[in-house]
């Protein structure tokens, strides 16, 4: 067969080796007793580099109906925003500095992270956990995926399995170094389409791609399954297998499906396409891409110009998912929920307290706060946090004083924010809101499971949401300031809002529509590779070597959760995984598995 | 996506549109269709696009029972009778199975 064709897309899959999260830092704003420092910095802080979330559902139709009306609307203000954070970066510290003693409150809020982070991990765990077994279970099962072949990718042109180690080194080297370059341009290429908003074509290069993956693979997957089971198999049959399988797939994950079958299909393409990297790619090139692919990853995702991190912001500063035929999310929940009360009043606090400092003016303001945010995330260090909890300290009672003002107002003010996002659920909210004033934990317990991620996500759509939103916000703020000015009781905060609400009719219809996805999200690229290395370590049949690989890619696993819990920013989910599990299973076939061998024949047990 | 999330008017759009591509010979999508929204016609309290998504959700189920019995009884045909139907059925085949010895 020739399979030249179907690299194309395949590479696609490679483009998002990069682990998002959007609400590691669940924690919800109100876990941290206000008393105790406004629990509101540390969502602000991370908020800045989260990923956007909205609404898949309505991205994906306005891509298709009309795929620049919303955007084009937006425009104007958001590239204003940008330039002016740009601008106000330096300007704007003196004013950052001032705030900084609220982030003292982060480091309260530490072990409620660590906690829903456990949750986070298992969240992952699964998904990644279940491509890996699908795969070494073919790799096992189905001799197809691990014979001799002669036929390779297009990508690999140095395939001599008989040349000598050197030849074979070098090769190796250059095939990788071949695809690297197949995979930067397309990259590039997905970014530029990206930045000059050509989203007919990225959706048409997505669905073309997928609808090669979901049926051209799985008619090669089922044909070597009943192949390897040796069972009978009509074409009638086969083909309306397929054909119910691919079509369910195109639904599933390009319009609306449920969520669980969402999942399955991107980790079952995830499979798919690892399992036919491990096919079709010489020996030695899988280790050396896969090697390869580690560094690609970290320049791609931390460079500051790094295509996969401008591909990142841009769609945050869009307000949009990246392309969500590309990425796993452990989770999804509307952006009008309970918890969303917590991530949003954390942020207003924020700017409350911003903008009791400089009310002047509005753009000030937002290039204040992305600055902010991005000077949190470099520096949310140990120092800083404990530099600012002493001042924290040394401020004192006026401090307290001012942050009981500003909590107050924080959870007034999103109030306003729904009041007119969504009308019906006014009454729920004026409850939550007295809520939170008497019992900040009452509120986290009412946070559902499932939304538990979401403070961050809403943040972020909220900052993003925010440039087109401006003015209703403007003149939405003084009302929760006059609330705090009047000390803050739910009642009257709430009277105000529904006196606010006719004044500005519908100011965040766009909001209401929005939909959120929480939760951690893991490129499909990352799959693929985690996949890719533990099947080709299953390859040779040996089971240490494999559990080895799989309990190493899960521990680096964890630790790129440990460290996203840390900078909460977009990060390389390969790098350390893929380090650990390449460390692992040459350690493990090179020097364990004889070792044990060793130990058998002399019968010696440990 | 989650359902509980949605609006009924939506609501009642996808539900059409996944009952009307199951005609397209994709029973699995009507199977999809009578799970997903199974609680949304049957378990929740009344409201306006209720009575229509219900139709759908009952005409995905039947419609997903007939073709899960077609496709039943044509495999149970097909492997009964493929030695008998000689050429024909060797030309039906998708994965021809090696004899064991």
């Amino acid at each position: 067969m020739n399979y030249q064709g179907v690299t194309f897309p395949i590479l696609l899959m490679e483009l998002h080796p990069f682990l998002q999260i959007s609400s590691m830092n669940t924690g919800d704003p109100l876990a941290s007793d206000p008393r105790e420092g406004s629990p509101t910095e540390r969502t602000g802080l991370m908020s800045g580099n989260q990923t956007s979330n909205t609404d898949r559902p309505s991205y994906r139709s306005s891509a298709s109906d009309s795929p620049t009306m919303p955007e084009t609307s937006v425009n104007a203000n958001e590239t204003a925003v940008v330039g002016d954070s740009n601008s106000n970066r330096r300007s704007r510290r003196p004013r950052e500095e001032r705030t900084r003693p609220d982030s003292a409150s982060a480091s309260t809020g530490e072990d409620e992270e660590l906690m829903y982070g456990a949750k986070h991990v298992i969240m992952l765990f699964v998904p990644v956990t279940l491509c890996m077994m699908v795969v070494v279970a073919t790799m096992s099962s189905i001799t197809f995926y691990t014979q001799e072949q002669n036929t390779y990718f297009v990508y690999t042109p140095f395939q001599d399995q008989e040349a000598p180690t050197g030849t074979k080194l070098w090769q190796s080297f250059a095939n990788a170094g071949i695809i690297l370059c197949a995979v930067i341009v397309m990259t590039i290429v997905l970014l530029m389409l990206y930045k000059y908003r050509c989203y007919k074509v990225i959706n048409g290069w997505l669905i073309v791609s997928s609808v090669m993956m979901l049926f051209f693979f799985s008619y090669m997957y089922l044909e070597q399954v009943m192949r390897a089971y040796n069972s009978p198999l009509d074409y009638i049959t086969a083909s309306l297998i397929v054909w119910n399988f691919g079509m369910g797939g195109l639904f599933c994950i390009h319009w609306k499906g449920p969520l669980l079958l969402q999942q399955a299909y991107l980790i079952i393409i995830s499979a798919l396409v690892a399992l036919t990297f491990i096919r079709y790619l010489p020996d030695w090139t899988v280790w050396t891409v896969l090697g390869v692919m580690v560094v690609w990853d970290l320049v791609a995702v931390l460079c500051p110009k790094g295509p996969l991190r401008v591909l990142v912001e841009t769609a945050q500063s869009r307000n949009e998912p990246i392309f969500p035929a590309l990425i796993y999310s452990s989770a999804m929940v509307w952006i009008v929920t309970m918890a969303d009360d917590g991530g949003r009043s954390k942020k207003k606090k924020k700017q409350e307290t911003k903008d009791t400092d400089n009310n002047a003016d509005e753009e000030d303001d937002d290039g204040g706060f992305k600055e902010h945010m991005a000077n949190g995330i470099s520096g949310h260090s140990l120092e800083d946090s404990v530099a600012a909890r002493s001042a924290f300290q040394a401020l004192g009672d006026m401090t307290q004083a001012q942050k009981d003002s500003s909590v107050h107002s924080s959870c007034v003010d999103p109030l306003s924010y729904y009041e007119k996002s969504e009308p019906q659920t006014n009454l729920a909210f004026s409850e939550s809101n007295g809520n939170i004033q008497d019992e900040p934990t009452m509120q986290r317990q009412a946070v559902p499971e499932g939304a538990v991620g979401g403070a961050v996500a809403a943040d972020e759509s909220d900052v993003s949401v925010r440039s087109a939103k401006k003015k209703q916000k403007k003149r939405a703020r003084p009302t929760g300031e006059g609330a705090s000015a009047a000390g803050g009781e739910g009642e009257p905060s709430g009277g105000e809002q529904q006196r606010e609400r006719p004044a500005v009719p519908g100011a965040s219809d766009d909001a209401s529509e929005m939909e959120e996805e929480r939760g951690i999200k893991l490129g499909l690229g990352d799959f693929i590779f985690y996949s890719v290395l533990v099947g080709k370590a299953s390859s040779n049949g040996d089971w240490n070597t494999t559990l080895a690989c799989f309990v190493a890619i899960l521990i680096g696993l964890c630790c790129t959760l440990l460290l996203l819990a840390m900078f909460r920013k977009a990060l390389p989910a390969l790098p350390i995984s893929l380090t650990f599990g390449l460390v692992f299973n040459f350690a493990t076939s090179a020097l364990v598995q004889p070792f044990m061998d060793k130990l058998n024949s002399e019968q010696v047990y440990i | 996506m989650d359902l509980r999330r949605v609006k009924n008017a939506e609501k009642l759009v996808m539900c059409r549109r996944y009952y009307l591509a199951g005609f397209f010979a994709l029973p699995f999508l009507w199977i999809v269709n009578s799970v997903w929204f199974f609680q949304e016609a049957f378990r929740k309290p009344q409201y306006t696009e209720q009575a229509e998504i219900k139709t759908y959700v009952i005409r995905s189920f039947i419609g997903s029972v007939i073709w899960l019995a077609i496709v039943i009884v044509w495999v149970t045909i097909f492997q009964l009778k493929r030695v008998d139907w000689g050429s024909t059925g060797d030309a039906l085949l998708f994965s021809i199975p090696h004899g064991s010895a």
